[in-house]
């Protein structure tokens, strides 16, 4: 954990001058030479590791989530409210047996905001490519939003400063 | 006071002693509970628990003031319900319970593994604790979660013997918190319990002040017509009973207690604005379900009967009598919330508030209406004639399952996971189950409803739970299929106030129901009756099978709805003779329950 957050923090003064400017937060085909810095993120029941993110303004970073649960999460970028939006409505959605989200990455839109997510597997690791918006935003979270998980303790706070 | 046995000599003095020791202040001697403190344990600032290795309980009988009534309920160290038992996993329990009463008594601690002689359940593998006595329960805490403990001697529960039991985890639960509060449900009566249980066997309508009135009867010609509406009542009158009869035992009777306070008394749990809290609903009433919701608040349901299951977001959920269950909410705003518990008969509730300051009030939610039983639990009635039904207008018929009648319906195999059926054969799905086709571990018996959240209930107006909402993380230790079936019929004559298994009260049965020690077996109720039953198994988990398949939750307690089929699997692991009952407290002693014996 300490480690962790060293490598963060190394990783930010190091590389917070590279950050290309302007990709659209789903596209991941970025390549390796664009990541300006790799975050490990575990994912348990019901948690995230670290609790949260200080990523610099027009950071591209590579996410690599593993999921140490025993059951499936998913790992998703956007504003709190956005994020709370799209649970109510997957809540809304699912009727009778349907109420376990299974909804595939790439599915959480808020308006005409794709939120970039990444869905893992019991025991599996897979990564998102992100770049932070080029201003400073306090709004960002990130989260699971399988039914439950968020309420369980699934969020952190994913803050864009210098 | 004088005792036949030096260790039992525990004096006033002592008493109090033990109880300052144990962290209680002398002034909360003959109040209610100190661990119902609205501040709850955060875990920061613990309050109220009694806790440690060294535990010490003393039963006796003493007045109180109940719901702002002169009372003489059962205490345990001086408040009614008892205080709160906190333990820890991995520890070794010494509960020293002295017998201050003048009759024997007992305490069960309700969904704990355990050795068979420390259960609490006299004549059975311990023969009870005597007037001026003491017993001390030692025993490993091999789990953790949310249970509770009641006396299991003769109608004492319902004298408020009773209280709640957390285990704290040794390792990290899978949510986090903030705060946590416990909330008990119990129903009280200025009346004694055996009066209650007389009055059940001379009448048992007695406490049914809902029953159909002429003016109903009307109605119902007015919308069915005639021919059907006489039909219709001349069954419910061949099968003795009357479709009003939810609860037997009503809030007129019962004053609904929540952590031992009436409605009136408002008792309040705080929170900081912010602040995660995890609920431990305990429902430790003697006869009353219960439906609790919080209005302007989503609970996230996180562990059933202690254990943990995926989080479920409901708005409400129904807890059958010795149930628990654990949720999690946030409250947002700065401001009151109601916490509403409505008796399934809706012949009464309880609330209480969760505020961030004390003297804050929310409305109450308007109280729903009694339902019909309607046609929904004829399923179970093997002697009904069918050809009666065949004048009834269909809609009286809206609330029926066709699952358990014996020309099985196959609309009911919508819920089933047909993925877990590869390579069972379909043809054996006519009509009723064969003797030799077992179904598949996990999946749901034809006949069961579990996505039902049960009678009085419109699932379409707010999120309900229901036991197919409940999953476990990871699959239970045993595996192994079943090796056989034992299916128990849950059966009663509802007028003569008689209930039992197959028939049979626990005075009229032979022995006890075996189990091969090291056996996996599927146990099946069918209840037959008019009314829900919480069939509560000592010793030994049952895993329910709500169609999870490998992810099916284990419980201590299985509510079984009229005309329901719920089947359950058990490993036989744990060696000895054990209580095994429906928990409804009346029923209970009136027969419906046997001895299983492990050997």
């Amino acid at each position: 954990m300490r480690q962790l957050l060293l490598a963060i923090t190394l990783g930010l003064t190091a590389t917070a001058a590279l950050a290309g400017a302007g990709h659209d937060g789903s596209e991941q085909n970025i390549s390796e030479a664009e990541i300006d810095r790799t975050i490990e993120v575990t994912a348990g029941d019901l948690w995230f590791k670290p609790n949260d993110l200080v990523i610099a303004p027009g950071e591209t970073v590579k996410f690599v989530i593993e999921n140490l649960g025993q059951i499936e999460h998913e790992f998703v970028i956007g504003a709190a409210d956005a994020q709370k939006e799209h649970r109510e409505m997957m809540l809304d959605m699912a009727s009778g047996d349907g109420r376990h989200h299974d909804m595939s990455a790439g599915h959480h839109s808020a308006g005409n905001n794709v939120m970039p997510a990444v869905t893992v597997a019991s025991g599996e690791t897979r990564t998102l490519v992100w770049t932070a918006p080029d201003t400073a935003n306090n709004d960002l979270i990130y989260a699971c939003n399988i039914a439950g998980h968020f309420e369980g303790g699934m969020h952190g706070e994913l803050k864009v400063k210098d | 006071m004088s005792f036949s046995s030096a260790d039992a000599s525990l004096s006033r003095r002592q008493l109090l002693k033990v109880a300052t020791a144990l962290g209680l202040s002398t002034a909360a001697l003959g109040l209610r509970p100190a661990w119902a403190s609205p501040n709850g344990i955060s875990n920061v600032y613990p309050h109220g628990a009694v806790q440690g290795r060294d535990i010490a309980l003393a039963v006796r009988r003493e007045t109180l003031n109940i719901a702002g009534r002169k009372a003489l309920p059962i205490t345990l160290n001086g408040t009614s319900p008892g205080p709160l038992i906190r333990l820890r996993e991995g520890d070794d329990a010494s509960l020293k319970v002295a017998n201050l009463l003048d009759e024997d008594t007992s305490i069960h601690w309700h969904g704990l593994i355990l050795p068979p002689e420390m259960d609490g359940v006299p004549g059975i593998s311990f023969a009870g604790i005597e007037p001026g006595q003491t017993f001390t329960a030692r025993f490993p805490v091999t789990q953790n979660g949310t249970y509770w403990y009641h006396s299991h001697s003769g109608l004492q529960e319902q004298l408020g013997h009773a209280g709640p039991l957390i285990i704290d985890a040794a390792e990290p639960e899978p949510f986090s918190y903030d705060r946590e509060h416990v909330l008990l449900l119990t129903d009280w009566t200025f009346e004694e319990p055996e009066s209650v249980f007389r009055h059940l066997k001379v009448a048992e309508g007695y406490y049914n002040y809902q029953e159909r009135t002429i003016a109903d009867f009307f109605n119902d010609v007015a919308k069915n017509g005639l021919a059907d509406t006489v039909a219709q009542r001349s069954m419910w009158e061949q099968m003795r009973m009357s479709s009003r009869d939810i609860a037997d035992v009503t809030g007129s009777t019962y004053t609904y207690l929540l952590n031992g306070h009436a409605s009136i008394d408002n008792w309040t749990a705080l929170f900081k604005s912010g602040e995660k809290l995890r609920l431990r609903v305990i429902n430790g009433s003697a006869m009353s379900y219960f439906d609790v919701r919080i209005p302007g608040l989503k609970m996230t349901v996180i562990a059933a009967d202690g254990q943990p299951v995926q989080p479920v977001p409901v708005d409400e959920f129904r807890i059958a009598v010795a149930e628990t269950y654990d949720v999690l909410v946030e409250p947002e705003t700065d401001r009151a919330y109601t916490i509403f518990a409505e008796s399934m008969d809706r012949s009464g509730y309880v609330r209480g508030t969760l505020a961030p300051r004390l003297g804050m009030v929310a409305p109450i939610p308007e109280r729903r209406r009694i339902a019909d039983r309607g046609m929904e639990a004829m399923a179970g009635h093997g002697g009904m004639d069918h050809s009666a039904m065949a004048g009834m207008n269909d809609s009286g018929m809206s609330g029926m399952d066709h699952s358990g009648m014996q020309g099985m319906d196959h609309s009911n195999m919508q819920g089933m996971d047909h993925s877990a059926m590869a390579g069972m054969d379909h043809s054996n799905m006519q009509g009723a189950m064969p003797a030799g086709g077992l179904l598949p571990v996990g999946a749901a018996q034809p006949g069961s409803r579990y996505d039902q959240p049960g009678i009085g209930i419109d699932p379409g107006k707010r999120r309900v739970l229901t036991y197919r909402d409940l999953k476990a993380y990871s699959p239970w230790p045993d595996r192994r299929p079943p090796g056989r079936e034992l299916e128990l019929q849950l059966t009663g004559n509802m007028e003569r106030y008689m209930w039992s298994f197959d028939g049979k009260k626990f005075s009229e049965v032979d022995g006890p129901i075996l189990f091969e020690h090291g056996e996996r077996l599927r146990l099946i109720f069918f209840n037959t009756t008019m009314m829900e039953h919480p069939i509560h198994l000592h010793g030994m988990w049952m895993e329910l099978e709500n169609g999870a398949g490998e992810l099916i939750p284990r419980k201590h307690t299985l509510n079984a709805k009229p005309g329901e089929r719920v089947s359950a699997l058990v490993s036989a692991d744990a060696p000895g003779s054990w209580a095994f009952h429906c928990h409804l407290l009346y029923h209970m002693d009136a027969g419906m329950f046997r001895v299983v014996k492990v050997a």
